[in-house]
């Protein structure tokens, strides 16, 4: 149900940027109002992003559960994306793929863990880079909390960088070739803030 | 210090509604990443007045757009001002210079005067070493990309000391009628054979860095620490470093400001690429 649910939701995206579409091809740069679109699209993402990681970091979360949760997560990336993290402790960035960082998430030796999500999130211009793909960022901030039964507890605010790719593609409706502008995630780079 | 209240008051208003199930220290850290300048991106954008407080951007066309009420309360809370390396005179006389409505300038992240200073650690022949690799942005294809323009790294310089003095070694001027049997001398068993070249000789070590990567003698291992140097307004130079630390001055913020005369760009930027 769930699953149906946000196939619904990435059908009802992708048919409003499809509407984005027209506007955007027409020309080399970005307009601001596509901008905007692609903006909500991108942050879409990033929200379910952010809901896959505090389902994933939850303890109660099943096993099973976590491992879907983990694919669909991983559905969001582009392929060989990377999460750099570094703490206050280690300013030198560790590398993970992502699926490997969403393991790790998992298996912390916590009893209890809540993840949750500042009410912020900036999100930088669009660049093109050399393919033609748009290439932006888009900063959010999470705060953790890991309990163990013996009373020891462990806070921090990590800051997310994360890339954000936008690509024109094309599909076939009814006969007809559309173009449509899709938003995948790229590397991430994670870093505790002293906030 | 007044700017930076009123910043954090505006943000304060703006932000009541936000944060809802947050904790009331949540809610505290909330109004300080909000002050926080999260990216070069937002950095630029406060630099020129292209947003509102919320970080939405404006556009051309836009009534607040690049406006210089915006840019007057925006330029002050973009300095480090905890460790106190920048003059708050020298400061205001910037800000007054940016700001001049006859001839304001504005920042653009594709400026060629504009680079990046990476700290990075590889592993040379096995053993960490810290490198300094110089970045500029390039047109490429569609778009742009980044690239390594320069390379710092102790080893080569260590490797070439050039002996410049009147006592250095040389070939001696009829060499040619020997066949160059000199060389023998010069480059057999010689630590420093750099002292046979030119005058003007400069050791490029860019090559050289790509050279022991392409032989798998340097590795790549991480990045340490990342600042950016901006040569682009006219007699001035500034470097903007990340400040991660508590409190509302923090984020990416103007580290050092200088005003430049005569010959001191080119000095300046000498002294930043190591080649003093």
């Amino acid at each position: 149900m769930k699953i149906k649910m946000k196939l619904n939701k990435y059908f009802l995206l992708v048919a409003f940027s499809l509407v984005a579409v027209f506007t955007v091809s027409a020309q080399d740069d970005v307009d601001p109002r596509r901008k905007q679109a692609i903006d909500s699209l991108a942050l879409e993402k990033v929200k379910d992003l952010s809901k896959y990681i505090s389902i994933i970091g939850d303890k109660k979360t099943q096993f099973s559960e976590a491992q879907r949760v983990m694919d669909r997560a991983e559905e969001l990336f582009a392929d060989d994306s990377e999460m750099g993290v570094s703490s206050l402790s280690r300013e030198e960035i560790t590398y993970y793929k992502v699926r490997e960082y969403f393991e790790r998430l998992m298996a912390l030796n916590y009893d209890k863990v809540t993840i949750k999500w500042y009410d912020i999130h900036y999100i930088s211009d669009l660049e093109k880079q050399p393919d033609g793909t748009y290439v932006g960022v888009i900063t959010i901030y999470q705060r953790f909390e890991g309990t163990s039964d013996d009373g020891l507890s462990y806070k921090d605010t990590t800051k997310k960088d994360i890339t954000i790719y936008v690509k024109k593609k094309e599909t076939q409706i009814a006969g007809r070739t559309i173009e449509f502008w899709d938003v995948l995630l790229g590397d991430v780079r994670v870093t505790e803030t002293s906030a | 210090m007044r700017i930076l209240a009123i910043l954090s008051l505006t943000i304060l208003c703006f932000h009541t509604s936000v944060g809802q199930g947050l904790t009331d220290e949540m809610k505290d850290t909330e109004e300080k990443l909000y002050a926080s300048t999260k990216q070069i991106n937002q950095f630029l954008r406060r630099f020129n007045g292209e947003e509102d407080e919320e970080g939405n951007r404006y556009y051309s066309g836009d009534k607040k757009y690049r406006d210089d009420g915006l840019r007057k309360k925006y330029l002050p809370v973009l300095f480090d001002k905890e460790t106190g390396y920048i003059s708050e005179t020298v400061a205001k006389d910037f800000i007054k210079e940016v700001t001049d409505k006859r001839n304001p300038e504005f920042l653009d992240l594709h400026d060629k005067e504009m680079f990046a200073e990476v700290s990075a650690i590889f592993t040379y022949k096995g053993k960490e070493t810290s490198a300094l690799l110089y970045m500029k942005m390039q047109q490429q294809g569609l778009g742009y990309e980044w690239v390594i323009d320069d390379v710092a790294f102790d080893p080569f310089k260590k490797l070439y000391k050039k002996d410049t003095s009147e006592a250095k070694r040389f070939m001696h001027p009829m060499s040619h009628e020997l066949g160059f049997m000199t060389l023998r001398k010069a480059l057999q068993n010689e630590k420093y054979p750099e002292q046979f070249t030119p005058r003007e000789y400069q050791p490029d070590y860019l090559t050289l860095f790509l050279f022991e990567l392409k032989a798998g003698n340097l590795k790549f291992k991480t990045v340490k620490n990342v600042k950016f140097h901006f040569f682009t307004i006219d007699n001035w130079y500034f470097e903007l470093s990340n400040f991660n630390r508590p409190g509302y001055n923090t984020g990416w913020l103007i580290s050092n400001l200088t005003k430049l005369e005569g010959n001191q760009k080119q000095m300046m930027k000498d002294y930043i690429y190591d080649k003093n």
